[in-house]
């Protein structure tokens, strides 16, 4: 019998990693290793979603918003972060 | 009502007092055919007075051709002016031995007044003469098109049946079309609504606010990003896509999904 393998998000996920020089968290963990700092997949998404959340405290604080981890988990918030730092350039 | 005719001679109508003027119009009578040419038998003879009463009795013949003219872009009180003083004109040239009624010769000088009023007036673009014998030479030939074949004609087959290019043809259609202030008031003004229609039209641009959020949240990101630690910050930039340091891409003049796909094959 087949079970509900975890759920979707309400928005469903942010896909970032289909853009070009974009990576997936298996990538990511792999060129991490490869580099010296050993993580799997879900490092990698645990890592890349607490990067999200001291991102996103500063801006729910001054927007009144409460609840910073589900907006650091929301696929907008993190299409947008994608955006305003592409916007900076290399140079942030 | 000589001081009526006067004012309109001098070019001088107050707005406010057109109801008035058009009371005072129609409470002369009309003139018979006898009245006429005696009149004008009168007018011949340099009665001044004679002139008046053959101008005063013929007011509404004038009011009534501007009206028809009144959706042609100029104000009622203008084209009323126009059309009185070109039965003034008519007044002055009637030659009563023809035996014609004044009406019928009049009307011809009001609508002439009245159409070159219009022609120089109407729209903010001045057209030359030739210009606009072509606009009319356009339209009737539209409606024949269409008459004959059910659907409006094309430029380029306009062009073609008027023998212009289809450019000059273009360009006289374009500036034929009226313009609209922006200043011109909208809604309805006797419900309070002041409203003009640059403050109705709506602005594409970012807002000032929108801009202004914008460079708050861009700097309030910059100043977070100072403290994500550095493996949380290379697996942003890896996760994003974007470059810690600019360099192989360029001298390589290789796309980043082709450097990664060579650095995996050499693993």
């Amino acid at each position: 019998m087949s079970m509900p393998k975890g759920y979707q998000s309400e928005l469903g996920y942010a896909t970032v990693s289909s853009e070009e020089g974009c990576m997936g968290y298996r990538e990511i963990a792999e060129k991490m290793t490869d580099e010296g700092d050993k993580m799997n997949h879900s490092t990698a998404r645990n890592v890349f979603l607490r990067a999200m959340e001291k991102l996103a405290a500063p801006v729910c604080k001054v927007y009144g918003e409460q609840n910073f981890v589900s907006m650091a988990r929301d696929p907008r918030f993190q299409e947008c972060m994608q955006e305003i730092i592409e916007d900076f350039g290399v140079d942030i | 009502m000589l001081c009526i005719l006067k004012t309109l001679e001098e070019g001088d109508v107050d707005v406010a007092d057109l109801a008035s003027y058009f009371e005072q119009v129609g409470k002369t009578a009309l003139l018979t055919k006898e009245q006429e040419v005696y009149l004008s038998q009168q007018i011949e003879k340099g009665d001044r007075q004679a002139r008046d009463h053959m101008i005063q009795a013929n007011l509404r013949l004038a009011i009534s051709i501007a009206k028809k003219y009144q959706n042609s872009g100029c104000s009622l009180e203008d084209l009323i002016q126009e059309s009185s003083m070109g039965l003034i004109k008519a007044v002055d040239r009637f030659d009563w031995r023809k035996g014609f009624k004044f009406s019928t010769y009049a009307c011809w000088w009001i609508k002439q007044a009245v159409r070159k009023h219009v022609a120089s007036h109407a729209g903010s673009i001045k057209l030359p003469a030739h210009a606009k014998n072509l606009l009319w030479k356009v339209q009737v030939t539209s409606k024949e098109y269409e008459e004959e074949f059910g659907s409006p004609p094309s430029n380029e087959e306009l062009a073609d049946l008027l023998g212009v290019k289809k450019e000059t043809l273009e360009s006289i259609i374009m500036s034929s079309r009226w313009t609209l202030s922006l200043d011109k008031e909208v809604g309805n003004k006797s419900e309070g609504s002041s409203r003009t229609l640059k403050e109705i039209i709506p602005d594409d641009k970012e807002s000032f606010e929108l801009s202004l959020d914008k460079a708050k949240v861009s700097q309030i990101i910059r100043e977070a990003f100072g403290h994500l630690s550095s493996r949380e910050e290379k697996v942003l930039r890896l996760r994003f896509g974007i470059d810690e340091i600019v360099g192989s891409e360029e001298q390589f003049y290789l796309t980043k999904s082709e450097i990664s796909e060579i650095k995996k094959g050499r693993k």
